[in-house]
């Protein structure tokens, strides 16, 4: 709202520069947003919060600046145009019915013989310096009573309504009315209008229809000034898709009681500028009339909410400066006659009277927030809440997450956050059969589709880092995706370039399948879950360097290298690899064990190593090996096999084709003796000969 | 330079400080001192035979220069040698000035290392941290909190809306949260009070990408309700976590503001960071930074999730963590914290 000191001026004698006033009102609801020069006079823009309609006028703003300052508000503007008087002589044929007392709730209207001009320069000025663009004197004095009193008006040229009667009823369906702006609308039955005899002539509330519209022609016009239901307004106004300072003022809430006294103020200016003069009475039609609200709060109300005390004498004050009567109530009347208002019910306390411009002002915690702000939040102590009880835990999430976090921190990469809507293209590859979550009104292209993987905002971040000369790149999330079952919380990881930090000693090597499958598990270890890995079809996997990881028989994640086209639509290199993991960390934590886990005591007796080297067939897996090892020292339980591990596989010069050379470290331990060489000759013996009647294959 | 005591103890000095200048080496010190203090056809012996010859009057003179001579260079050798010996390498030395084969470590996003201090701030006062889902629906969203359908106050928070509802209890989820409150009413209809909580995450609004906004930023919100929680325990527990993001000299300053589901409500500024209140661009030369909205839980609030109004009041904060991130580190273009650009990324350590 932009309000210049000078007509502010006509309502409080405010002393100091805009910068000071600005100062002093953004601590007490105000906010300045700006000062703009005006000559020697200022114009400021305080952002009006939405409770607060009454503050979108010159008064407002004043009374505000009153009682902050401890000044009174002169009732009456002062300064030019204030001479002259409400109601004019004659009699005039017009009567105004509302059908509609629900939606409006009060009709004042006038008739005036005018002459259509400029309005004068000062009146321009002020129009200008808040905003508006100056019309003709008509316009002008509705737009000017809007600004200084916050009450919208209208004017209609009155040979342009049919008929002797104003008429405020719902649109007909289907009705046709264009507005001031120009444009046709269809209305509806929710909608309000003012008609006269035949068919509208202006939306309630929302705008005038351009047939009525003041001209340089118009003789006479008839004055609107109304009440509008703020629901219904701000319903029409958003299904036509159309505001104006009139909607956004009766859609926030208008004065019920101000109608009239805004009407004398423009008749007032009518005369006083020369524009016209009233014809007939002023008609008030008002058939539901302002009860002011009452509030009862108890005295200690406000300083219990607070937490600071309001002396009783200041409370009365601001209260009263602002325009609220006060009635001090003894300690019996306290919790009569409307108690379920209070705050507490013990001891003397206030009976306010809420004027009609305050909306806003309902219960007594609104009261109390009056008092409060008015008398300095400046003045609040600092005190901390008591504690009564021990706290309950936090989300679970919140700390496994952090465990998560500080694992993949450890393996290099790097935390990212990226958007969890992405644009279709890339959403389509993680799809699969499932689904996208779409967004009905997405701001842009770019942000259409609510993830269904974390990858698409990573593989989008290595591309960004690719494009600022960035090749080794690694990086991983924690956050949510989301499928029309609902939403998970995932971690992923997106890594290409070296599989380690560059360094002057050393052996370079890009990452590789085997560096995500290490991530896998040693999340998967983490959350002490026993991961298994089996082949994957995922279509955004390179096939054959893809595994879907499982904790028992249940999927928890994927891991794999990302298929080069997915990552050349988003502008990566086909020659870049990118070796990705996704884990559902909700799946993991569900198949996680959970309870006590005690310490393993460490074995008495020595372990027994030995290596085993075999020619295999290439194509078999080293987990068959590893299975047909375990099944067979099965037979040989008394040597217990306690660990089985791949040291080396080759392939190339010395090994025929077809054929892959196998290396595997066996470890034997018992937990109640050591074990003897005989015993472990004979186990291997047992296990060599399954390998190679099984397997087919040679021991080396 | 040829062996000759006739140039004059001066000279021979200087000619000693030249070759002992070039000399790099124990065995290069070693021949260095025969040649001038040894036993035979060095300096020192070829200043002793011109003593030998010489008058009485100039053996004086000489005598003493050829002492001279000899202590002054068993001293610089010494020293030489001892200079040699601290650079000499010990067997299997390595250089030690080649950097050294550091293991990966990931940097810290910005965002999660302030949301992880604001946890901890917290804890330390006692309250639980939550989560809550991302998908809402209207009524915890919005309806519960005081924002019937037709509010103005509606319009503060542009809404991105589902095409298809997900499913949801009790109704299907129809739009992405605006704020972290709508977790805080689901928290209060199925826990009676005392409530002490802070509910935490990403959150969403229809804005357009510039300096200071994105459609998607985090939130940390905070809610205590009781017996008897007021305006001053909201002003010393932001106080207290003012001053442990921004330092221990942080002053607060609550501004009266509106919020539909809190009254009174408060825009709270902390002082200018970089100015401390004198006035800079940062701070639009006010001395002061708004970083959070708050207020007294409204009783409407209350009424929605079956508190009763007249036995309990509680306080509501909710920050933007994006905010607190830009001003903690200056970071001027929000944009940055979405772009996970490594070299932004990797200054952040853990």
């Amino acid at each position: 709202m932009k309000v210049l000191l000078s007509w502010i001026r006509d309502f409080v004698d405010v002393p100091g520069t805009a910068e000071e006033i600005g100062a002093r009102m953004s601590l007490r609801g105000l906010a300045l947003e700006g000062i703009e020069r005006v000559g020697d006079d200022a114009v400021l823009d305080f952002d009006v919060t939405a409770n607060r309609p009454d503050c979108l006028s010159i008064r407002g703003v004043a009374r505000e600046i009153a009682t902050a300052y401890g000044l009174a508000l002169s009732d009456k503007a002062g300064g030019p145009g204030k001479a002259g008087g409400a109601g004019g002589s004659g009699q005039e044929a017009l009567t105004v019915r509302i059908d509609e007392p629900e939606l409006c709730a009060r009709y004042v209207a006038a008739i005036a013989d005018v002459t259509v001009g400029p309005s004068p320069d000062w009146m321009q000025t002020r129009l200008h310096a808040c905003g508006v663009r100056p019309i003709n004197n008509i316009v002008d004095i509705t737009n000017y009573v809007l600004l200084e009193l916050g009450q919208p008006m209208h004017a209609f040229d009155r040979s342009r309504l049919r008929g002797d009667a104003i008429v405020v009823r719902r649109a007909r369906a289907a009705e046709k009315l264009t507005t001031l702006d120009g444009k046709a609308r269809t209305l509806d039955a929710e909608m309000l209008v003012i008609a006269d005899a035949e068919r509208a002539a202006a939306i309630g509330g929302v705008m005038g229809g351009a047939e009525s519209e003041v001209s340089s022609q118009t003789r006479q016009i008839v004055f609107e000034s109304a009440w509008f239901k703020p629901q219904s307004v701000r319903a029409t106004s958003k299904r036509l898709g159309l505001r104006s300072e009139a909607s956004y003022r009766f859609e926030r809430g208008a004065d019920l009681a101000g109608c009239a006294a805004a009407m004398d103020r423009a008749l007032e200016l009518l005369s006083s500028i020369g524009a016209g003069h009233a014809r007939g009475p002023v008609l008030d039609v008002h058939p539901a009339p302002y009860q002011p609200r009452q509030i009862t709060l108890a005295a200690e109300a406000a300083n219990r909410l607070l937490g600071m005390t309001v002396p009783a004498e200041d409370a009365d004050r601001i209260l009263r400066s602002l325009g609220f009567r006060v009635r001090q109530l003894g300690a019996w009347q306290a919790t009569a006659p409307d108690a379920s208002l209070s705050i507490g019910s013990e001891g003397a306390g206030w009976q306010v009277e809420v004027p009609g411009w305050r909306v806003d002002v309902v219960r007594p915690v609104d009261v109390i927030e009056e008092v409060g702000r008015h008398y300095g939040f400046e003045h609040l102590p600092a005190t901390f809440p008591g504690v009564e009880h021990a706290p309950p835990p936090s989300d679970p999430r919140i700390a496994r997450d952090a465990r998560v976090r500080r694992a993949l921190l450890g393996m290099g990469l790097s935390e990212a956050i990226t958007f969890a809507f992405i644009d279709t293209a890339a959403a389509a590859p993680y799809l699969g059969e499932q689904a996208p979550v779409m967004l009905a009104n997405p701001l842009s292209e770019k942000f259409t589709t609510l993830r269904p993987s974390l990858l698409a905002g990573l593989v989008d971040a290595v591309s960004h880092n690719r494009r600022h000369g960035r090749r080794d790149v690694r990086l991983f999330e924690i956050g949510t995706r989301f499928s029309p079952a609902g939403e998970v919380r995932a971690a992923a990881c997106v890594w290409t370039g070296l599989a380690s930090a560059d360094h002057w000693s050393g052996h370079r090597r890009d990452v590789d399948f085997f560096d995500v499958k290490g991530a896998a598990e040693q999340l998967c270890a983490l959350m002490k879950a026993d991961a298994q890995f089996a082949a994957s079809t995922r279509p955004y996997l390179v096939p054959g360097r893809a595994a879907d990881v499982a904790v028992n028989g249940a999927n928890v994640g994927i891991i794999g290298q990302l298929d080069p086209a997915v990552a050349a639509q988003r502008e990566v290199p086909t020659t870049d690899a990118i070796y990705v993991l996704e884990f559902n960390l909700d799946a993991l934590t569900a198949q996680a064990p959970s309870g006590v886990r005690f310490a393993t005591p460490l074995a008495r007796h020595p372990s027994v190593v030995r290596d085993v080297s075999i020619l295999v067939d290439d194509t078999l897996s080293a987990e068959s090996v590893r299975e047909k090892i375990r099944a067979a020292s099965v037979t040989t339980r008394d040597v217990p096999l306690v660990d089985v591990r791949e040291f080396d596989r080759y392939q190339g010069k010395g090994i025929a084709d077809g054929k892959a050379s196998l290396s595997l470290r066996l470890t034997f331990q018992a937990p109640d003796r050591t074990l003897t060489d005989n015993e472990i000759h004979a186990a291997m013996n047992t296990i060599v000969t399954a390998l190679t009647t099984d397997l087919g294959a040679i021991q080396r | 330079m040829s062996i000759d005591p006739s140039v004059g103890y001066d000279r021979a000095l200087e000619l000693f400080r030249a070759e002992l200048a070039v000399v790099r080496t124990d065995a290069e010190l070693q021949a260095l001192r025969t040649r001038w203090v040894g036993r035979k056809g060095s300096w020192v012996a070829a200043f002793m035979d011109l003593v030998g010859r010489a008058t009485p009057d100039e053996k004086r003179l000489i005598g003493r220069h050829a002492n001279d001579l000899k202590r002054a260079v068993d001293a610089a050798i010494t020293e030489q040698q001892d200079a040699l010996a601290a650079t000499r390498r010990p067997a299997g030395a390595v250089d030690i000035t080649l950097p050294g084969r550091a293991p990966l470590l990931g940097g810290r996003h910005p965002l999660s290392l302030v949301r992880e201090q604001v946890q901890e701030i917290f804890s330390r006062l006692g309250y639980q941290v939550l989560e809550g889902t991302e998908v809402e629906d209207d009524y915890h969203n919005f309806e519960a909190l005081n924002m019937p359908a037709d509010h103005p106050a509606r319009d503060m928070q542009d809404t991105l809306y589902l095409e298809r509802p997900l499913p949801g209890s009790p109704q299907p989820l129809t739009l992405l949260r605006t704020h972290t409150s709508a977790m805080q009413i689901r928290h209060m209809e199925q826990h009676q009070p005392p409530v002490r909580l802070v509910a935490m995450g990403p959150v969403y609004r229809r804005d357009n990408l510039d300096l200071t906004h994105t459609p998607m930023f985090h939130q940390c919100e905070g809610l205590v309700v009781g017996a008897n929680i007021t305006l001053a325990d909201l002003k010393g527990t932001l106080t207290s976590m003012a001053r442990a993001l921004f330092g221990e000299n942080q002053d607060l300053r609550f501004r009266p503001s509106f919020f539909p589901y809190t009254e009174p409500s408060a825009e709270v500024d902390i002082r200018c960071i970089r100015c401390q209140g004198s006035g800079c661009p940062i701070c639009k030369r006010t001395g002061w930074l708004e970083i959070l909205g708050s207020g007294m839980v409204h009783p409407a609030v209350f009424e929605y999730v079956g508190y009763d109004p007249d036995r309990v009041t509680g306080f509501a904060f909710g920050m933007g963590l994006e905010r607190v991130a830009m001003l903690k580190w200056n970071i001027e273009d929000i944009r940055l914290l979405y772009e996970n650009d490594l070299r932004f990324l990797e200054q952040f350590g853990q």
